[in-house]
């Protein structure tokens, strides 16, 4: 399991040099997932439950989509969850 | 949905359009339904190779990045009669040429996302089966959303010893970010180094395959970019490496 200190995430826009430096390397590859067309709620859980194992509606998990949806990083659009650069 | 192979380098100078550009044409050879974008906006040149130079009123991906020009009409249709007859089809995505076009997109940017979904909007409206992303050399944003998305990533180097440095760099960068599959292709082998030395050093530098090695070519500087050399020459040994590394990709990633 993954390390996660949602305090210690920046904020502002995402951009592509960002998403490189972003540690642990289990988010670094949420954020990833959500590039191309987006992934799937089915193909999310499944990532929540390999990296960290949560599942989507784990307080855990809506928390860091919470977090990660705040900063305007990475957000659902209808079944799908994608990331946005900024 | 299309797969996506970028095209890199770590130094300008590789051969890497040229390689893309022919590469792309090796595909359509086999019937494959092709894009090239050419994310080089700072110093484009790949349509060159396909004989195209946007005329008036034609779009470039700078009016969909920069503008509201909708993708598609920033895709032309450069498939070469050979390619047509194989049943395949390119389209072109070119880069503006103008400097003032060049100097604005460097000024004012551009949100990168728009060309990662720029890319799949195409390949879903024309049923690409392959993007081809010919890059900027170097790392900006547009190189690593390049990496970050694509199915694999070729590597193109020449075998000089900057090179090597600098696409470990590169290589680094890409294995941060989860590449599934990463090809080396050398290019511009000297006839007198020895294939076998280069395979053994590229090999112990960075841990990955080696999709081709591609010989200096007379004929390719004769040809100085005006044209395909898969078409050109295509008995030439760097079309026979091209067209065996279109063959290897399709097998193993594509």
């Amino acid at each position: 399991m993954s390390a996660l200190d949602l305090q210690a995430l920046p904020g502002g826009p995402l951009s592509m040099a960002g998403l490189l430096a972003i540690e642990p390397a289990a988010l670094r590859r949420l954020l990833k997932s959500g590039l191309r067309r987006g992934v799937s709620r089915t193909d999310l859980a499944a990532l929540l439950e390999q990296e960290w194992q949560w599942s989507l509606e784990s307080p855990e998990a809506q928390e860091l989509l919470a977090a990660l949806d705040q900063r305007g990083w990475f957000s659902q659009h209808g079944d799908c969850w994608k990331t946005h650069l900024g | 949905m299309a797969h996506i192979l970028a095209i890199h380098s770590f130094r300008g100078g590789t051969g890497k359009s040229n390689l893309t550009a022919n590469l792309a044409c090796a595909l359509a050879l086999k019937g494959k339904r092709v894009a090239v974008f050419d994310t080089d906006l700072a110093s484009p040149g790949i349509h060159v190779l396909f004989g195209f130079s946007p005329t008036p009123g034609q779009c470039t991906l700078n009016d969909h990045l920069q503008g509201d020009a909708p993708i598609v009409d920033c895709a032309h249709d450069v498939t070469p009669e050979q390619v047509k007859q194989a049943h395949g089809r390119i389209w072109l995505v070119p880069a503006a040429m103008d400097s003032d076009r060049i100097a604005r997109l460097l000024r004012e940017g551009y949100q990168v996302e728009k060309l990662n979904d720029a890319l799949f909007a195409l390949s879903e409206t024309l049923k690409l089966d392959i993007v081809l992303i010919d890059t900027h050399p170097g790392i900006n944003e547009e190189t690593l959303l390049s990496t970050a998305i694509t199915d694999c990533l070729l590597m193109v180097m020449r075998p000089d010893t900057q090179d090597y440095l600098g696409t470990a760099v590169a290589i680094e960068v890409a294995e941060r970010l989860d590449v599934p599959a990463i090809r080396m292709v050398v290019n511009k082998l000297p006839s007198h180094f020895d294939p076998e030395q280069v395979r053994e050093r590229v090999a112990s530098s960075y841990d990955v395959p080696i999709g081709a090695l591609l010989p200096l070519s007379d004929d390719l500087l004769t040809l100085a970019s005006g044209g395909l050399a898969v078409l050109t020459f295509p008995n030439h040994p760097w079309s026979d490496e091209v067209r065996g590394l279109a063959g290897n990709l399709l097998e193993t990633v594509l």
